[in-house]
C-alpha cells in the first residue's frame, strides 16, 4: 500500500526512533510516532542538505516535548557517555562532510553499501568463533554447524543494521563490535586465505591415494599363499598378471608387522633369480626382523636374524580333481 | 542567552497559535513556526508538543490516508485549546511588556 513510497533511510530512522521509545506502552508510542514517516519525508524532501539526526536523541526530544518520562533506569554509565560522545562526534563530522558535494556522494554511496558491511562483520564474527573452537577452514565455514552460525550472525547483524531487535546498550555494543570487526577484517582475510590454500594443498596431497601393490576388495594384499593341485602349500611361486607384470605385493624397504600384535616389525624379503635380480612377486614371501636405524631413519634388516616364513592361513586346502569343462551349471 | 531555551517555555502557546486558524499536520506546523520566525525550532519538539497538547485536551487529531505517501496526522484546536491560548496570550503579553520595560530601564 502507501508505505511503499517511504524512502528506506526514512523508514529506518523511524524504526530506530520507535525502538528508542520501546519502554513506552505500545499505544502511547504509536500515538507519538503516528505520521512520523510522512512528516520526515516532507521535511527531508524539502531540504536535501538536511542530514537525519541521531534517532535516539530525536526520540528523547520527542518524548520530552510530549511530557513523557524518560526510561526508568536511564543509565548514566560510562559506556552511555562514550556512545553519546561518539554520536555527537559523528553528527559534527556528518554536518562538516555535508558541506562538500563530493563527500555527500561518497557518504550516500557508503550508506547504500552498508548491508555489505553487515554481512562482512557477521562473517568476521563467525570466522573468529570457528577459529576459537578449532573449526578453522578457508573463507567459508568448515562444517554445517558453522554455516548455521554464519547464517544466524548474518541475520542478527542485518537486523541490527536495519535498526531492528534493539535493546538498551546495543548502540555501544555495535560501535565496539564494528571497531573490532574493522580492525580484524584484513588479518582474518589474510589468515583465511592461507588456510584456504592449505586446505587445497591437503586435498591435493591426499589425491587418489597410493595404490601401489596388490589389492583385494580395497584391502592391500601383503602376501600370497599358493596351493598346488594336491592342496598342499607351494613354495617359491612367481606370479604375474595378465599383462606380464610381476604381481609384487611389496617394494624394496617395505615393512610390516611380524606378529599379530605388531610388537616386532620386519622387512619383506624378495626372491632372487639366476640373473641376480630381486623380485617381490615370489610367494609366499618371507619377512626378516628389522631394527630401526637412527642413521637412515628407517627400518633396516637385523643382521643377526634370518628371514622367517610367514604362517600360512591353511595347512592345506582340498585337492583338485580337474577343471570344470562345460557349463558352470 | 539562548533563544532555544526561551522557546521551550513558549512552544505550547506558539503551536496553539499556528493551528488556531487552520488544522495542520506535524511538519506543516513546523513549517508555519519556522516561517513565523522560529527558525531554530526542532521538529521532534513540535511533534512532541502536539502530542502533549492533544493529551491535555487542547487539540483534536485525525489521520488522513494518502494515496501516494504515508498517512498524515492532522491536529486541530478544541474549545479548551482556544481558552488555553487566550489565557496564555494574556500571560505572555503581560510578561513581555514587563520584560521589555525592565530591559529598557536596565539599558537606560
Amino acid at each position: 500500500m502507501s508505505t511503499s513510497t517511504i524512502a528506506p533511510q526514512i523508514a529506518r530512522f523511524a524504526r530506530a526512533v520507535r525502538d528508542a521509545l520501546s519502554d513506552l506502552p505500545d499505544e502511547e508510542r504509536d500515538e507519538l510516532t503516528e505520521g512520523l514517516e510522512a512528516d520526515l519525508t516532507e521535511a527531508y524532501a524539502e531540504d536535501l542538505a538536511n542530514t537525519l539526526p541521531d534517532p535516539v536523541e530525536y526520540a528523547t526530544e520527542l518524548r520530552t516535548a510530549a511530557g513523557l518520562p524518560m526510561p526508568a533506569h536511564e543509565s548514566t554509565s560510562w559506556t552511555r557517555g562514550i556512545a553519546d560522545a561518539w554520536a555527537s562526534t559523528r553528527r559534527d563530522l556528518a554536518s562538516a562532510i555535508r558541506r562538500n558535494p563530493a563527500a555527500v556522494h561518497l557518504i550516500d554511496f557508503l550508506d547504500a553499501v552498508r548491508p555489505v558491511w553487515w554481512i562482512v562483520r557477521a562473517w568476521v564474527a563467525s570466522w573468529g568463533l570457528a577459529a576459537v573452537f578449532g573449526g578453522e577452514g578457508g573463507f567459508l565455514p568448515s562444517s554445517g554447524l558453522y554455516w548455521v552460525v554464519l547464517l544466524l550472525f548474518v541475520v542478527v547483524s542485518t537486523q541490527w543494521g536495519r535498526g531492528r531487535w534493539g535493546f538498551r546498550g546495543l548502540p555501544v555494543l555495535i560501535t565496539v563490535g564494528n571497531v573490532i570487526a574493522a580492525v580484524l577484517v584484513l588479518p582474518v582475510v589474510s589468515i583465511a586465505n592461507d588456510w584456504q590454500r592449505n586446505v587445497e594443498y591437503a586435498y591435493y596431497d591426499d589425491g587418489p591415494g597410493d595404490l601401489t601393490g596388490v589389492y583385494l576388495d580395497g584391502q592391500q594384499v601383503t602376501n600370497i599363499f599358493p596351493y598346488g593341485h594336491d592342496g598342499k602349500l607351494l613354495d617359491d611361486v612367481q606370479l604375474f598378471d595378465q599383462d606380464g607384470n610381476p604381481l609384487s605385493t611389496a617394494v624394496q624397504g617395505a615393512d610390516g608387522c611380524i606378529d599379530p600384535e605388531c610388537e616386532t616389525e620386519g622387512l619383506w624379503i624378495p626372491g632372487v633369480n639366476v640373473d641376480g635380480i630381486t623380485n617381490f612377486n615370489v610367494f609366499p614371501m618371507r619377512m626378516a626382523p628389522g631394527v630401526f636405524s637412527q642413521q637412515q631413519q628407517r627400518l633396516v634388516r637385523d643382521p643377526e636374524q634370518k628371514p622367517q616364513d610367514r604362517t600360512p592361513p591353511f595347512d592345506g586346502v582340498p585337492p583338485l580333481i580337474g577343471k570344470v569343462s562345460a557349463n558352470n551349471d | 542567552m539562548d533563544a532555544t531555551q526561551l522557546l521551550k517555555g513558549v512552544l505550547d502557546v506558539a503551536v496553539l497559535a499556528v493551528v488556531e486558524g487552520e488544522d495542520g499536520y506535524g511538519y506543516d506546523v513546523v513549517r508555519r513556526l519556522r516561517a513565523g520566525g522560529l527558525e531554530e525550532v526542532g521538529d521532534a519538539s513540535v511533534y512532541g508538543t502536539l502530542r502533549r497538547l492533544y493529551s491535555a485536551g487542547a487539540l483534536t487529531s485525525y489521520v488522513v490516508p494518502s494515496e501516494e505517501g504515508p498517512h498524515r496526522k492532522y491536529y486541530g484546536i478544541t474549545p479548551q485549546g482556544r481558552s488555553m491560548l487566550e489565557v496564555q496570550r494574556k500571560v505572555w503579553t503581560e510578561f513581555s511588556t514587563t520584560m521589555n520595560r525592565l530591559l529598557q530601564e536596565g539599558a537606560a
